[in-house]
């Protein structure tokens, strides 16, 4: 059962709780280059969480929102996917954890990642992805994620995410104020954080034109074709190789015996 | 023969191009050493948006795909058996074993834990296409130092070379096997950038393009190594074979082409190439300079020129070229929100690398029998 | 075929087999390991991410914290000092009726009065004020400007505190002579501007109880910065209660640039007003829009009556960047002018001081009569309490009912009745901060949270200052009378009006204030 959380953006004041306490739970320093918070806020290789803030238009008016970034964990990663060491897995949890001491330092997760979550350490000798883990050891303790736990509003709900999409749908459908949508449902093929707003959610930094299909699921199909198709086209190789091989030697030997003359052929 | 050949002394001429080569090497050296200390942050104008650059897209993409004329030479000769090609299959397949070494040195210097390469071969991540690319490259560089056994040990330890003949036919079907499926491999890794990359570039059957641009992209690689080759050591290949490769090279860059127009109007997106933007542009002219001139060249009486010969192996090389670095760097831009220019550093040290291999290449010419074997066979 | 190749087929059976069984074994084992063979990560079960391998230090207690704007005037936070203890969250939605006084989602702005208790309560001093000492010694170091200070009635019963003395120790002539060694050219006194703003209040007062003005009763004090945002937020309704008088500092800051500086012969363009408060309010204050008074007098646009607010505690960093030896100090004087002033201005800071010193004057107006002995002690509006209630009986008026609100959170019953039309007072003092200025966001953090001992000291400290001052109603201010005789003429007069008195800003559409507290 993939555990997710559900965040209502309605719900955030922007009080930033979440990254400090991502911050101490995960024992990650304070970044100068990359803010955690404001309209300039970034994830980085040192931020795992930022609440990033929104002055945009609702209803003629402006309004104030807040946005909590940090990884989806997708239902199919791609970054998962995408890493050869398996650095990066996906738990029964639903999380995607990450395990440094397997990361080469590649960075096709960075580049595979549709919400271009993993960040890397640019600045030391021995970098390595970073990215947020859901903390994984709490997760497996029953409890719910730093950031969750010690939000004030609530903002979040820790779960199981089939009920939470229970629960967004009650909720959307219950209130007018909501976009009628659950972001993270579908998404990449469905995400275990799932977001509602009140604003649209391309004003808020969302990437809104991902594909319901999960990209992994392009590489899945490739990879399972390619060993069959390596394999076949081995044999391939090697039945022209010896066909040919022996059309040559025949050839050779005819020419041989015509011209009843010394010569080898090593072809 | 053989004995004439170890007889002959080491020799490494030096020559003002060598020293340049030289130059850029030892430039390259200190900003490699530059680059272990510090990390890729200072060195690079890689970033968080931006984690491939310059190092992937040209020492890794086209690094691969140039060098991949050695598999793509070794498929028409050994398995075709097309045998008047034969005098290029050495210096092709040697040129393709210094890349793949020098491929590997690039991505040594990309990766952060570099001293963590081994990794994937003890905890495994099937699902990846890198993986696949990892190993298939790891396997076919092994092949490749195996089948330049059989040239090495024509002067050096001398009692082996038997053994190198023998499994040569073995060594030169995986050396086809592999490659083939890593080339494409190579495409396939942007196959999850669905969204993320261009859709000028980006398709389902990416690794298709892949697999066929570092296929045709081999005729052009001998092409313009052997027209190099005759400057350098004064030995020529005549333009009759060159001619029948380039046309091999040219049906399947036909064939590539015809594929790209169609798989553009079946994805719906062919009205991409009319939008005047930064990326039709470069699309088109990616096109234009590596496929359609080239074609030309080749399908017409230019053919039997060897200057346009030339001509058709640089523009090949170039487009392919223009190719992956559409696909790492511009076809990626519009999605990563900034722009990318790599910084002087990465570049020095990328050209260095090619220095380093046009270095060695030039050595071992210089004192293995690689160029010219089969026209001696020939001769006699 | 040659002699091995038949000899291998002979005798192959068994290392055929053994070849098989090695070829399986070899082949199973490396499935197993590498996790090919039931599609799970190598590395078995029980897998953890390295780091979550080690114990962290992850306080138990975790509960959030309030959210500051980044551009908030007043207050400003460390994130990397926040323990996220929740005390800043418990002190604005419990003591100040802020946080969580609003229905979510928010609308264009995070709700702050600004009144910096979460300064007094964040045990790690995560939260301060926001720092504008900087600019001020920039000011200082600059030939061509006329820096005056003003400070606060409060400032002086904590100030000592920072540099080790007796909690609520009276320190006044010693902050002077500190501020004169900063380089302050002129040092003035706000309680003069407390006096000041008693004159004002309660001859409007006077005439609102005697319908002279059409203005609803109870009147509201206004010289909380604090408090008034908090009514322009969630009582715009009210805010025809709210007294037009200024609060003592921008009154004080208006005449600076007007008065003082016509007195003076000063450049009013080269004046820089600083003002040293107990408060972080007041940062937001000097701020507001509308305080710009003195250019309307003056003619020059871009003056501010109050350039720069600085808190005690950024007063005492400021005597101790400047090595200043505080304790040691010989005492010094306030500069004349505009530094007099009464007992009643000295009880400014305290929760029911404003009232106290407002009855004796409006007596006096109301009677012409030197108000009983009674309100010189006016013990129902001291103390602690959240809200305090006296009724005065003034001879030919009749009864003066009167309230003290001491804390937002105690407001809202007490505004619920007024909003109702029950409230049966004619006055109510409202001070955001418990305790009242001698316990804002600006002082020392002496205890944590604030105590009620601190708060007791800094109160004893200026009753006594009350006690011992010679003249003890703000009537009797002799700067005040002749500043009236010479240049404002007289109280809620013309250019009284202009400099001494405000307006006030719905606030509502910034927020939606929770029904069930209205």
């Amino acid at each position: 059962m993939s555990k997710g959380v559900l965040v209502d953006l309605t719900k955030c004041i922007g009080c930033g709780s979440c990254y400090v306490a991502c911050k101490l739970y995960n024992e990650n320093k304070w970044s100068d280059k990359a803010p955690v918070n404001g309209k300039a806020a970034k994830l980085a290789d040192e931020n795992w969480t930022v609440v990033k803030e929104y002055n945009i238009s609702r209803d003629n008016c402006n309004a104030l929102r807040f946005v909590k970034k940090q990884c989806f964990h997708c239902e199919h990663p791609s970054c998962a996917s995408a890493c050869f060491t398996s650095a990066l897995r996906k738990t029964e949890e639903g999380v995607i954890v990450y395990r440094s001491n397997l990361c080469v330092g590649c960075r096709y997760c960075m580049v595979a990642c549709p919400f271009e979550i993993p960040k890397f350490e640019w600045g030391k000798a021995f970098p390595v992805v970073t990215k947020c883990m859901m903390c994984y050891f709490r997760v497996i303790n029953n409890e719910k994620p730093s950031c969750v736990s010690v939000c004030p509003t609530q903002v979040m709900q820790y779960g199981d995410r089939d009920e939470l999409l229970v629960e967004a749908k009650l909720r959307i459908d219950s209130n007018s104020a909501y976009i009628k949508h659950i972001y993270g449902e579908n998404e990449a093929g469905g995400t275990n954080w799932l977001y509602l707003s009140d604003v649209p959610f391309a004003q808020l930094g969302f990437k809104t034109d991902i594909s319901d299909k999960p990209a992994a699921a392009y590489t899945s199909r490739y990879m399972s074709l390619t060993p069959i198709l390596g394999a076949a086209w081995g044999l391939v190789l090697t039945g022209i190789y010896f066909i040919n091989k022996y059309r040559k030697k025949n050839a050779a030997e005819k020419q041989m015996k015509a011209n009843d003359s010394e010569g080898g052929n090593n072809a | 023969m053989l004995n004439d050949i170890s007889k002959q002394k080491w020799s490494f001429t030096i020559t003002p191009v060598r020293l340049i080569l030289i130059a850029i090497s030892l430039a390259g050296f200190a900003l490699i050493a530059y680059r272990l200390i510090t990390g890729l942050g200072i060195v690079t104008n890689m970033n968080d948006e931006w984690p491939w650059g310059f190092w992937i897209a040209f020492d890794v993409m086209c690094g691969v795909a140039l060098a991949g004329g050695g598999y793509a030479t070794a498929f028409l000769i050994y398995v075709l058996r097309i045998d008047c090609l034969k005098p290029v299959a050495r210096g092709a397949m040697l040129t393709s074993l210094i890349g793949y070494l020098l491929v590997a040195v690039g991505l040594l210097l990309d990766v952060g834990q570099w001293f963590n390469f081994w990794r994937p071969f003890v905890s495994w991540g099937h699902s990846s296409v890198l993986f696949e690319v990892f190993l298939c490259i790891t396997a076919y560089t092994v092949v490749q130092i195996l089948e330049f056994g059989e040239i090495f040990t024509e002067r050096v330890g001398k009692k082996y070379h038997n053994f190198f003949k023998k499994i040569m036919p073995a060594l030169i079907i995986i050396g086809i096997m592999i490659p083939t499926m890593h080339q494409a491999s190579l495409g396939a890794l942007y196959l999850m950038m669905d969204g993320k990359l261009y859709p000028l570039w980006w398709s389902p059957i990416i690794f298709l393009f892949f697999l066929m641009s570092s296929f045709f992209v081999g005729p052009a690689m001998v092409v313009v190594e052997s027209s190099l080759a005759s400057k350098a050591f004064g030995h020529k290949i005549e333009t009759g074979v060159l001619k029948k490769l380039v046309r091999i090279g040219g049906w399947v860059m036909l064939a590539y082409l015809v594929i790209k127009v169609c798989d553009l109007i079946a994805r719906g997106k062919i009205g991409y190439l009319t939008d005047g933007n930064i990326e039709s542009y470069l699309f088109i002219a990616e096109i234009v300079i590596g496929i359609i001139i080239p074609l030309i060249i080749c399908f017409s009486r230019l053919a039997n020129n060897r200057a346009w010969l030339a001509v058709f192996g640089v523009l090949t090389n170039l487009g392919l070229i223009f190719n992956r670095l559409n696909v790492v760097v511009t076809g990626m831009a519009r999605n990563a929100g900034s722009l990318y220019l790599p910084a002087i550093s990465e570049v020095i040290i990328s050209l260095s690398l090619v220095a380093i291999g046009a270095l060695v290449y030039l050595f071992v010419c210089e004192n293995f029998p690689v160029l010219g074997k089969e026209t001696h066979k020939y001769a006699n | 075929m040659s002699e091995r190749e038949e000899r291998e087929i002979d005798g192959s059976r068994r290392s055929f087999l053994k070849k098989t069984l090695g070829t399986c074994l070899t082949v199973g084992a490396a499935t197993a390991a590498t996790g090919c063979s039931d599609g799970n990560v190598s590395g078995g079960e029980g897998w953890l991410p390295e780091q979550y391998n080690i114990p962290g230090n992850y306080p138990v207690q975790v509960r959030g914290r309030i959210p500051i704007d980044r551009g908030n005037p007043s207050i400003t936070r460390d994130d990397r000092k926040c323990i996220l203890c929740g005390q800043c969250a418990e002190v604005c939605e419990k003591s100040e009726a802020v946080l969580f006084n609003y229905e979510l989602p928010l609308k264009d702005d995070i709700p702050c009065i600004h009144c910096g208790q979460c300064t007094l309560w964040c045990p790690t001093a995560a939260i301060t004020e926001r720092d504008e000492k900087e600019s001020v010694l920039h000011a200082l170091e600059n030939e061509n400007l006329h820096v005056v200070v003003q400070t606060a009635p409060s400032t002086r019963v904590g100030l000592g505190e920072e540099f080790g003395l007796t909690i609520g120790i009276n320190v006044e002539s010693r902050q002077v002579a500190a501020l004169k060694a900063l380089g302050f050219d002129s040092v003035l006194d706000t309680n003069f501007a407390a006096d000041l703003t008693i004159m004002e209040e309660a001859n409007e007062l006077v005439k609102r109880v005697v319908g002279q003005i059409k203005a609803p009763l109870p009147q509201f004090t206004s010289c909380c910065p604090g408090w008034v945002k908090f009514c322009e937020y969630f009582y715009p309704d009210l805010l025809e209660n709210l007294s037009s008088a200024k609060s003592p500092m921008q009154m004080q800051g208006a005449l600076i640039k007007t008065y003082y500086a016509k007195e003076r012969n000063l450049d009013p363009q080269k004046i820089v007003s600083v003002a040293i408060m107990p408060c972080t309010a007041k940062k937001f204050e000097a701020a507001r829009h509308e305080f710009n008074s003195s250019a309307y007098i003056t003619g020059y646009e871009n003056i501010r009556d109050v350039d720069y607010v600085l808190t005690t505690r950024e007063l005492a960093r400021l005597i101790k960047i400047k090595n200043i030896d505080f304790n040691n100090l010989p005492s010094a004087s306030y500069d004349p002018l505009m530094s007099e002033y009464s007992g009643a201005g000295a009880i400014f800071g305290v929760t029911g001081g404003v009232m106290e010193a407002a009855v004796r004057t409006g007596y006096y107006m109301l009677t012409e009569q030197r108000p009983p002995d009674a309100l010189f002690n006016l013990t129902p509006v001291r103390g602690l309490q959240g809200v305090k209630e006296a009724v005065l009986q003034i001879p030919n008026v009749g009864e003066l009912r009167v309230a003290v609100v001491t804390g937002m959170a105690n407001s809202r019953e007490v505004l619920k009745r007024v909003r109702n039309g029950d409230a049966p007072w004619h006055f109510i003092e409202f001070m955001a901060c418990y305790g009242g200025c001698i316990s804002g966001g600006g002082q020392p953090r002496s205890a944590l949270p604030p105590s009620d001992a601190v708060r007791a000291a800094r109160i004893n400290s200026l009753y006594t200052a009350d006690e011992k001052s010679v003249k003890r109603l703000s009537h009797e201010n002799d700067e005040i009378l002749e500043m009236y005789k010479i240049y404002l003429g007289e109280p809620g007069g013309e250019l009284a009006h202009k400099l001494l008195h405000t307006h006030y800003i719905d606030r509502s559409m910034h927020l939606t204030a929770k029904k069930a507290l209205a």
